[in-house]
This record gives structure tokens, sequence and C-alpha cells, in this order.
């Protein structure tokens, strides 16, 4: 799942960045609130953490613009400022969350797990497609009951697809969902994965539209 | 006597008394003089009757008993200076030849005569003259003691109208006293006499400037509060990384950046506690001449280590005797932090200069570096403490100038940016009012 992270101090970026990549996630950083204009209008993010002091563009501003564009990703505000009319101005300005600094790591991962879930039209914390259901906040994935063992990427691939069933996702879209800027996609790397949790869940698990992309089918 | 109230009483019963002691005095006076001339007409009018009965029958008349209550001594002398009649025979007066009004002093008292010649005798008509000190201190007396005899009442008087003057300022002593330390609004200042009105007036400026004060420090509380926050979220973040470390590597990793996190924090607090100490409240420094060139010096060579790692050239280029009054160690500070500010914004290969001089009556510091500079649209905003210019990516706290241009205040100083080495760079001008070169 890729994130995009907005945080303008160095260590803090570095540990969210290092810290949710331990999570499974796939982080984009950026250090100012211009930066992060430019990547929210090219990229398709599950979920945008936001800091409030940024340079060039301060945080509130990018939050507004975004959903004065109808950018409905979900935001999460990241911020040393905790009084309640700050809370506030943030969540009218179009936060989804918000969260004071310092926060646990684990905190962070779980609330932007939630938000993801709820963007994505559901309530219930695991996905559920026939006999696999899908944990992504222990990452666990089973079959009729029985573990199956799969890699981050193929977790982060199946997620995708389960997160709407029915809905054709083609290989470009796949690898924005999956990896982050600068990381290096193997030109057969959707494939691969694709063949593991084939092999992993049968061969009916996910459909290949021809020309199109994958999908898992709707129940 | 501490009581308004009381010191007022006094003085206020006091100059009633003076005054009806001096009234009484002007009055003994008066009638002191008055009495005087009655009693003397009355004397001559005793001597001029007296002669007028031409022919004096002495032995008609009946001698004197000596009664001291005499109002009036009668003596009637012959020719030859014998006492013809002696209407007080126990204490003649002696013989005075010289007619009119005469005072004399017979034996231990003090007598007023009135010498008339009738013919061959002489009459002489003399009074005590301590009949007419009796009727003017008779006189005084009857003003003062109904003076007297009110001052108790007007002490009453005077007690209740003070209480009613002083309402006010007892109203304005309530008002500060059931006042709790953190209300800083104004005292009301309506229906005060013009008195008091000065006073409160001036209670309300100073909790105005405390409420100023106050205001300051709350912010900056809030402010390093806020500052705190990110190394403590960086620190939070890096302890997380480090438990959750699969591998050695991985461990080290975060250590040493958990390590460069309390580095960074610790360095804040430090900063936040100089800025402290340097309000121009807490600052109780004694100021005594600092030589800046020496200054400079060591500052530079405190610096060496850190401008070798960059590596950065670190130099003191000019260095003139001179003095500045101040405090070393707060200018030693802001050397430092102007300097460190350099090194850390300098580009590797870049260089720093430093330098002490003498202008007319100011002796200036300065530091100059060719590093990327500050626009000029930001030079006016980078003292204001915890600001970044954007896009920096150096690690600072934003305190640094901040710091710099408290001490400059403290010295009754000035900090001005300019361009740098080779119209790159910045250069810090700290302009301080010079030592009088001994």
């Amino acid at each position: 799942m890729r994130l995009l992270l907005v945080e303008d101090d160095p260590m803090i970026g570095e540990g969210i960045r290092d810290g949710l990549g331990q999570e499974g996630f796939a982080v984009d950083w950026v250090r100012d609130g211009a930066a992060a204009e430019t990547a929210l209008g090219a990229e398709p993010y599950a979920a945008v953490l936001l800091d409030l002091g940024l340079p060039r563009k301060g945080g509130l501003e990018v939050l507004r613009a975004a959903r004065a564009q109808r950018n409905d990703v979900p935001i999460l505000v990241i911020t040393a400022r905790d009084a309640v009319a700050d809370r506030i101005r943030g969540l009218d300005a179009g936060a989804d969350d918000y969260l004071v600094k310092p926060f646990d790591l684990d905190e962070l991962a779980a609330r932007v797990r939630a938000l993801v879930r709820r963007a994505e039209g559901r309530a219930e914390p695991v996905l559920r497609h026939g006999a696999i259901v899908l944990n992504p906040a222990t990452r666990a994935a089973t079959l009729g009951g029985r573990p199956v063992a799969l890699s981050a990427r193929e977790f982060a691939l199946l997620h995708a697809l389960m997160a709407r069933p029915g809905m054709v996702l083609s290989r470009a879209q796949l690898e924005e969902r999956l990896y982050g800027w600068g990381e290096e996609v193997g030109s057969n790397a959707v494939e691969v994965h694709i063949h593991n949790l084939r092999r992993k869940l049968g061969a009916g698990a996910i459909r290949n539209v021809r020309g199109v992309g994958y999908t898992i089918a709707a129940e | 006597m501490s009581s308004l109230r009381t010191r007022l009483l006094v003085a206020l019963l006091g100059a009633v008394l003076l005054a009806g002691v001096v009234a009484s005095a002007a009055t003994y006076h008066g009638a002191r003089a008055e009495v005087g001339a009655m009693l003397d007409e009355e004397m001559r009018q005793v001597a001029l009757s007296l002669r007028d009965h031409a022919v004096l029958d002495v032995s008609r008349l009946a001698p004197g008993r000596g009664d001291p209550d005499q109002r009036v001594v009668v003596q009637i002398w012959d020719p030859r200076g014998v006492t013809v009649y002696l209407s007080n025979a126990a204490s003649p007066l002696p013989l005075s030849r010289t007619p009119g009004f005469s005072d004399l002093t017979h034996e231990g008292r003090h007598w007023r005569m009135f010498t008339a010649r009738s013919g061959p005798q002489t009459i002489q008509v003399a009074q005590s003259t301590s009949v007419r000190t009796e009727l003017a201190a008779a006189a005084a007396l009857r003003l003062l003691v109904p003076i007297l005899a009110v001052l108790p009442l007007l002490a009453g008087l005077v007690w209740l109208i003070l209480d009613r003057g002083l309402a006010p300022l007892a109203r304005v002593a309530r008002a500060v006293g059931t006042r709790s330390p953190a209300s800083l609004e104004p005292l009301p200042a309506d229906r005060l006499p013009g008195e008091v009105r000065p006073l409160v007036d001036a209670l309300n400026g100073l909790l105005a400037r405390l409420g100023d004060a106050l205001a300051v420090q709350r912010r900056f509380a809030a402010d390093a509060a806020h500052e705190l926050r990110t190394p403590l979220t960086a620190l939070a973040l890096q302890i997380q990384l480090a438990e959750r470390a699969k591998s050695d590597a991985e461990r080290a990793a975060a250590l040493a950046r958990l390590k460069e996190g309390v580095k960074r924090a610790s360095r804040l607090v430090q900063q936040l506690l100089a800025l402290a100490r340097l309000e121009p409240e807490a600052a109780e420094t004694p100021f005594a001449p600092v030589a800046l060139d020496a200054l400079v010096l060591s500052v530079v060579e405190d610096l060496a280590p850190v401008a070798a790692a960059r590596p950065v050239t670190l130099a003191a280029t000019r260095l003139d005797q001179v003095e500045a009054q101040g405090n070393e160690d707060a200018l030693r500070l802001l050397l430092a932090n102007l300097l460190d500010n350099a090194l850390r914004y300098a580009l590797p290969g870049g260089r720093v200069e430093a330098r002490a001089f003498r202008r007319g009556a100011e002796a200036v510091l300065e530091v100059a570096d060719d590093g990327p500079g500050v626009p000029a649209e930001e030079r006016g905003r980078v003292f204001d403490r915890f600001y970044r210019v954007p896009g920096t990516d150096a690690p600072g706290s934003g305190l640094g100038l901040a710091i710099a241009r408290q001490v400059a205040d403290l010295h009754h100083g000035r900090i001005e940016l300019d361009d740098g080495l080779g119209g790159r760079g910045l250069t810090a001008r700290v302009v301080l009012p010079a030592a009088p070169t001994p």
C-alpha cells in the first residue's frame, strides 16, 4: 500500500518511512508543501501523512487545496500543534484523522490502516473473499482457515485486488500501488507475484483479463 | 506612624492647636496693650482728681490698709521729699521726680507709676503690672479654652472625614488584595478622586506590562514545548525502530540516529536555557571591558575541529585591538552561535571568516561565509525564535540567531545581515558600543 509522507524534519521523516516500510507500506517522502501537491496530483496514494508546519506551503493549505480539487484520499495530519482549536481547524479543513507528536509508530500504522479501510468502504478490519481472509494489521492471510505464507509484496498485491473485488487493475496500476519512488521494479515483477499467489491460493483465485489486467472476481 | 490617617489626624489637630495658641498669644499681646492704656488712663484720672482737690487735707485721708491686692497705690510727697500720705505704708515706693508715666521695680515687683505735681506736693499713683498681665492672660484664656475643649470633637470629626476621604484608597487596596495572581485585568479607575487616580493608572500600567511579559513567557514556553516535540518524536521513532530491528545492521543504524537525536534534543534544551538566561529581566550580568580580538581568536580556535570536519576553511582575517563593555560569556555565546551557523550552512570546501575591528565609536564583530546565504526578504525574520529559512536542510533549532540577537540587545548593540564573501553567502555584523581606548 502506497503512502505519501509530507514531513520537513529529516529525522522524523526517515523514522516514519522506515517504520511504515517495515509494516509493509511503500512510503513516498516529500519535505515541503509544494512537493506534496505535485506528488498528490501525480500518484494514487492509499493515504497521506501530513505535517502542518511545512516550508514553502503550509500543511493546512495543502489539505484545503487537495479537498478543493476533489481529491478524497484519506489524510492523516501529524503535527506538534496539540491545541484543541488546532485539531478542529485541521479536521474542518478536510483531514480524516489527527495525530499529535510525539506518537507511537504502532498507533500511526493502525490509524493508517483504519483510514484506508474506511476509504475502501469497509468496517471490518479483515478482508474476505471466498475462502481467503486477509488481515492487514497482522499481515496474515488464511485460506479456508489455514495460514498462507505470503511475502510483503504478494500480500500488498492481494490486498490491492481484494480491496475492490471485481475491479480490473492493470500492471502499471498495481506497480503504482506497490512500489514507492526509487524502488526498483523488475519488468515482470507483477507477473511473478501473481504467479506465486495463484500457486499458493489456487489457480482460480486471481483472474487475468487479457490485455487489461488482473482482478478478483466478484462473488 | 505609618498610618496615613493617624499622621493626618495628628498634623491637623496640631495645626488647630498651634493656631489656637498663636491666636491666644496675639490676643494676650493686644489685650495687654489695651488694658495698659486703659489702666494708665485710670491712674492718670486718679492722680488728676487728687490734684484737683487742690488743697489736700492729708489728715482726712484714711491711711492705707496695705492690701497687696489693692489695685492702685497712692503716695503724696511734700517738697522736701517727705511722704505726706501713703496708701500702702508697709512698702512705700521710691519718689519719682519726673512727671508722667514711668516703670519701676520695687521689692521684686514691677510697677507702673503716674507722677503729677500739685503745687508743692507730688502725687504718685502706681499700680502693680501683674494686674495688667492677669487681665490680658484672662482674655487670652477665654479664647484658648474653647479651642482646647472642642479639640476632641474635632478629632472625631477629622477621623470620620478622613475615613470617607480615604475610602477610595481602601477600595483600591481591597481590589488589589483580593486579586488572584493570574488576573491581570486593569483595576476599575472610574469614580476615583484625582489624587488616587494616578496611583491606579500607574498600577494598571504595571499590570499591563506584567501581562505583556507574562504573555511573552507563555509564548516562549509554548514554543519551547512545541519545538521539543520534534526531537522527541524523532527519538520515539528511532527507539521503536531499534526495538523492531531484525538485524544488527538495522539496529546499529537506528541507534546511531537515536544518538544523533539525543544530541539534537540536548542542544535545543541548551539553547532554550541560554535564551531564558539572556532575558533582559533575568540578566544580571556585570559588564566589563571585553577584548573582542582575543574573543574571536579563542572562539575560532574552539570551532577549528568542527570546521575541519565539514571541511570548511575557518580563519580570523582581521583582528584590531578593540574592546566593548559587556559580558564575556554572553558575547562568546553570540560569536559561537554566528560561527556555528556559518559552519553549519557552509558548503564543504567553503570559507568562513571572523573579524573584530573598530569603526568610529563602535566595536564590530563580523562573521562572513560563502554559503547559500539568506535571501534579502528573509533577513528580517531569521532572528525570530524557531524560524528557519524554508528549504534549509542543515539541522538546527532556529534559535541560534535569536540568541545572538538577544545578546546584542543586552549590550545595546545590533546585528546587521549583509552579503557574504565574494558576493555570495552571508555576513553577520554585530555592532556594539566600543569601550573607550585605554
